[in-house]
C-alpha cells in the first residue's frame, strides 16, 4: 500500500480515537464558553480532514507512475532497516524495565554492552570492559559530579540491607 | 555603567565562563559526529539543564549551538561527510582543499569564518532583539492566538515536503499539548488515570524522542564512517588571507542575517545561498568546486551567523524558526521563562548570560577549536556500535533526570517510535514539536479571547494585529500549496516527456 494512503488512514484512526476520548473529559463549573473539550474536538476534526485530504490526494496521485516509483525505491531501504530500528528500541524498553531492579550502574552497563553487540561490534571480547567502564564513567559524571539522582536498584538495596 | 558592572559581576561571580566553554566543547564534539545535528546535540544536554540556574542553562544551550555549527565542518572537510546539515555546503570546497593536502588551512578558514559570522550574528542579536520584542507589548490574547497559528502554519509550510503532512504534524503536536490538566477549568484530559500525565507531556521528552532517539534508530545497522587522519592540525589563516576572504564573509553575514530572521530558513539554506553568491561575486569563480578558500569561508560564515540571528524571532516573539531554536525554547519554557519583552524586563540576567556567554564562546572558539581537534578526530574514529550505546545511555540518563521517573523513559521511547514512523512516512518533526511547545499559548489565548467577547469569534477580526497575522498565516499556506501544485505538475510533465 502507498505510504501516503496508509498515513491518511492512520491519521483518521488517531482522529477517531482522540475524538472518542474527548467524551471522557468531565464537565466543570469553572468551565468557559469553549470548555475543556472544545479545542480537542476541533483538533480531532482538523486531523480527520487532513487525513482524508492526504488519502484522497494520494489515491488521485497514484496515476503519476514516475513519482510513485521513486517513492517506492526510497521506501525499500528504510523498510529493510525497520526491524533493526525496532530492535534498538526494545533494548531501551528492557532498560526501563530493569532500571528500578538493577539500578543505574548495572542497567547502563548492560545497555551499552547490548547495543554494542546488537550493532555488531568488531571486537566483542572488549564489550564487558567498555560497557562497565562506560557505566562507571556516566555514574561518576552524573551521580557524583553533577549530583543527579539515579536509581540504586532494589536488588542491591535488598542485599546491602 | 551599572549594566556594565552587572556584566563584570556576571563573569566574575558566576560559573558563566565554564558554562560557555563547556557548552562550546560539547557542541563542537556533538557537531563533529556525523548524524548528530546541532539540535540533537542540544537536545542531549537539555535534560541536564533542568537542575541548573536558568541563566546558566540558557547560556549553555546557546553555546552548544555555536559549537555545533563549527563542529559540523570538521568531518565535512576531512571525510566529505557533514557533521550537521548546515555544513553540507562546506563539503564542496573544504574536501577539495583536504584532497590537495590543505586540510589544516580549510579547517582554519572554517574556524575563523565561523568566528566572524558568530560575532556579526551576536551583534545583530543584541541590536535587534529587544526593540523587536517591545512590539509584543501591543499584543492582546487574540494577537497571541494568531501569532501561534502563524508560527505553526509557517513552520508547516516551510519545512519542505507536503503542507498537509506539516499541518497534520502540527495538529498532533497540539493534541499532545492538551494532555494533562486543562489550564482554564482544572479538569484533567487524556490522562487515563495515569498520575504521571497530570502535568502533561513535557516538550523536552518530545524533542529528545523525535530528534535524538529517532536518529539513533535510523542509524542502527549503518556501517562505520571512514577513519579520520590523526595527524591533521588546524592552520589559522594569515591577515592577508582573511583580507582576501572578507568579501565572501560579508556575503555569508548578510545571508546568515536574512535566513536567521526567516522562519524555516536555517543554516543549510543560508550556507548554500551564500556559497552561490560568493561564487558570483568572486574574482576567481573558476576555483569554486576545485578547492576555493572563499567556498569554505562563505558557507561557514553564513551558518555561524544563523546560530545567533535565528534567536532574534525566538527571543522577541517566542517563535522558533528551526529545530535548534525549538530546543532552546524548550529550555526557556522548562525554566518557566516566556520569550518577549517581559523576559528582558523580569529576567535580564538570563539575557545578559545568553549574550555574554555567547561572546565568551565565540572568542574561546579560536583556542578551543585548535585544542579540541584531536579529541574530535578520536571521537569520530570510535567504532559506531559503542558510540550508539554510549549516546543511547546518555539520552536515557538525561530523561530520567527530569522527574526521576521511568514513565518518562517509556514515553520518550514511544515518541522515538512515533518519530521513526513519521520519518518513514516523510512527516516533518518541527511542526509537531512547535505544536507541543505552543499548544498552551494557542489554547489559553483562544479561550481567553472568547471569554472577553462572550463567545463571539468576531473578536479576532476586531484586532488588526490578529487579522494581519492570520492573513500572513493564510498567505504562507497558499504559497506552500501553490509550490506543491507547481512541483507536482513539473514532475508529471517530466514523466510524460520521458
Amino acid at each position: 500500500m502507498n505510504k501516503d494512503v496508509l498515513s491518511g488512514l492512520v491519521l483518521l484512526v488517531i482522529a477517531g480515537l482522540y475524538y472518542a476520548a474527548t467524551g471522557q473529559i468531565a464537565d466543570s463549573t469553572l468551565s468557559d464558553e469553549v470548555g475543556a473539550d472544545g479545542l480537542p474536538r476541533v483538533l480531532s476534526i482538523l486531523l480527520a480532514s487532513l487525513g482524508l485530504l492526504l488519502l484522497v490526494r494520494s489515491l488521485l496521485a497514484a496515476r503519476a507512475a514516475p513519482r510513485l516509483a521513486a517513492v517506492a525505491a526510497d521506501g525499500k531501504e528504510a523498510d529493510a532497516r525497520l526491524p533493526r530500528a525496532l530492535g534498538f528500541l526494545l533494548f531501551g524498553a528492557a532498560y526501563v524495565l530493569v532500571l528500578p531492579f538493577l539500578g543505574y550502574l548495572a542497567s547502563t552497563a548492560l545497555l551499552i554492552g547490548a547495543i554494542a553487540l546488537f550493532e555488531r561490534t568488531e571486537r566483542p571480547s572488549m564489550v564487558p570492559v567498555i560497557a562497565i567502564g562506560g557505566a562507571v564513567l556516566y555514574w561518576a559524571i552524573f551521580v557524583k559530579l553533577l549530583g543527579v539522582n539515579q536509581p540504586v536498584g532494589s536488588l542491591w538495596r535488598g542485599i546491602l540491607s | 555603567m551599572n549594566h556594565l558592572w552587572d556584566i563584570v559581576q556576571l563573569v566574575t561571580t558566576t560559573p558563566l565562563v565554564f558554562v560557555a566553554i563547556g557548552g562550546l566543547i560539547w557542541g563542537i564534539l556533538g557537531g563533529a559526529l556525523p548524524g548528530i545535528s546541532a539540535s540533537i546535540t542540544m537536545a542531549l544536554v537539555l535534560p541536564f539543564t533542568y537542575t541548573m540556574n536558568p541563566a546558566m542553562a540558557i547560556a549553555l544551550l546557546a553555546c552548544v549551538y555555536i559549537g555545533a555549527e563549527y563542529g559540523g565542518s570538521i568531518p565535512a572537510i576531512l571525510i566529505r561527510t557533514p557533521g550537521t546539515n548546515s555544513a553540507a555546503a562546506t563539503v564542496i570546497d573544504g574536501y577539495e582543499l583536504n584532497r590537495q593536502g590543505r586540510a589544516g588551512e580549510a579547517l582554519g578558514i572554517s574556524l575563523m569564518s565561523g568566528v566572524v559570522g558568530s560575532l556579526f550574528g551576536l551583534a545583530m542579536l543584541v541590536l535587534l532583539t529587544e526593540p523587536l520584542s517591545w512590539v509584543a507589548l501591543l499584543f492582546k490574547p487574540t494577537s497571541y492566538f494568531a501569532l501561534g497559528i502563524l508560527g505553526l502554519s509557517v513552520i508547516a509550510s516551510m519545512t519542505g515536503g507536503s503542507l498537509v503532512k506539516g499541518l497534520a504534524a502540527a495538529v498532533i503536536g497540539l493534541m499532545i499539548a492538551t494532555v494533562g490538566t486543562d489550564p482554564i477549568s482544572g479538569v484533567t484530559r487524556f490522562t487515563f488515570g495515569v498520575p504521571d500525565l497530570l502535568s502533561g507531556v513535557e516538550p523536552v521528552l518530545v524533542m529528545v524522542g523525535l530528534f535524538a532517539l529517532t536518529e539513533l534508530m535510523s542509524q542502527s545497522g549503518t556501517s562505520n564512517i571512514p577513519r579520520l587522519k590523526d595527524s591533521i592540525r588546524i592552520k589559522l589563516p594569515s591577515l592577508a588571507v582573511m583580507n582576501r576572504l572578507k568579501r565572501s564573509q560579508f556575503i555569508g553575514c548578510l545571508f546568515g542575517l536574512f535566513e536567521g530572521l526567516t522562519p524555516g530558513g536555517g543554516g543549510s539554506i543560508a550556507a548554500f545561498m551564500s556559497y552561490n553568491e560568493a561564487r558570483r561575486w568572486s574574482k576567481t569563480p573558476e576555483k569554486f568546486g576545485k578547492g576555493s578558500e572563499e567556498g569554505v569561508a562563505a558557507p561557514e560564515t553564513a551558518n555561524n551567523t544563523v546560530a545567533s540571528t535565528t534567536l532574534i524571532p525566538l527571543l522577541s516573539f517566542g517563535i522558533p524558526s528551526s529545530n535548534s531554536t525549538a530546543v532552546l525554547l524548550g529550555g526557556l519554557l522548562m525554566h518557566g521563562l516566556l520569550p518577549g519583552p517581559r523576559l528582558f524586563e523580569q529576567n535580564p540576567q538570563v539575557i545578559d548570560s545568553l549574550y555574554v556567554g555567547s561572546l565568551i564562546a565565540i572568542i574561546a572558539q579560536i583556542g578551543v577549536g585548535i585544542v579540541i581537534l584531536p579529541a574530535c578526530i578520536w571521537l569520530v574514529n570510535r567504532p559506531r556500535p559503542y558510540l550508539a550505546g554510549f549516546i543511547f545511555a546518555l539520552i536515557l540518563s538525561g530523561i530520567y533526570t527530569l522527574n526521576n521517573s521511568t514513565f518518562d523513559l517509556g514515553l520518550a521511547l514511544v515518541l522515538g517510535l512515533v518519530g521513526y514512523f513519521m520519518r518513514l512516512a516523510q512527516f516533518p518533526f518541527l511542526p509537531m514539536i512547535l505544536g507541543v511547545v505552543l499548544g498552551h499559548m494557542v489554547e489559553s489565548s483562544y479561550r481567553r479571547s472568547l471569554v472577553l467577547s462572550g463567545g463571539d469569534h468576531a473578536i479576532f477580526l476586531e484586532d488588526p494585529i490578529a487579522v494581519g497575522l492570520l492573513l500572513a498565516a493564510a498567505g504562507f499556506a497558499i504559497y506552500s500549496l501553490t509550490r506543491e501544485y507547481l512541483d507536482a505538475r513539473a514532475l508529471r510533465l517530466q514523466g510524460a516527456r520521458s
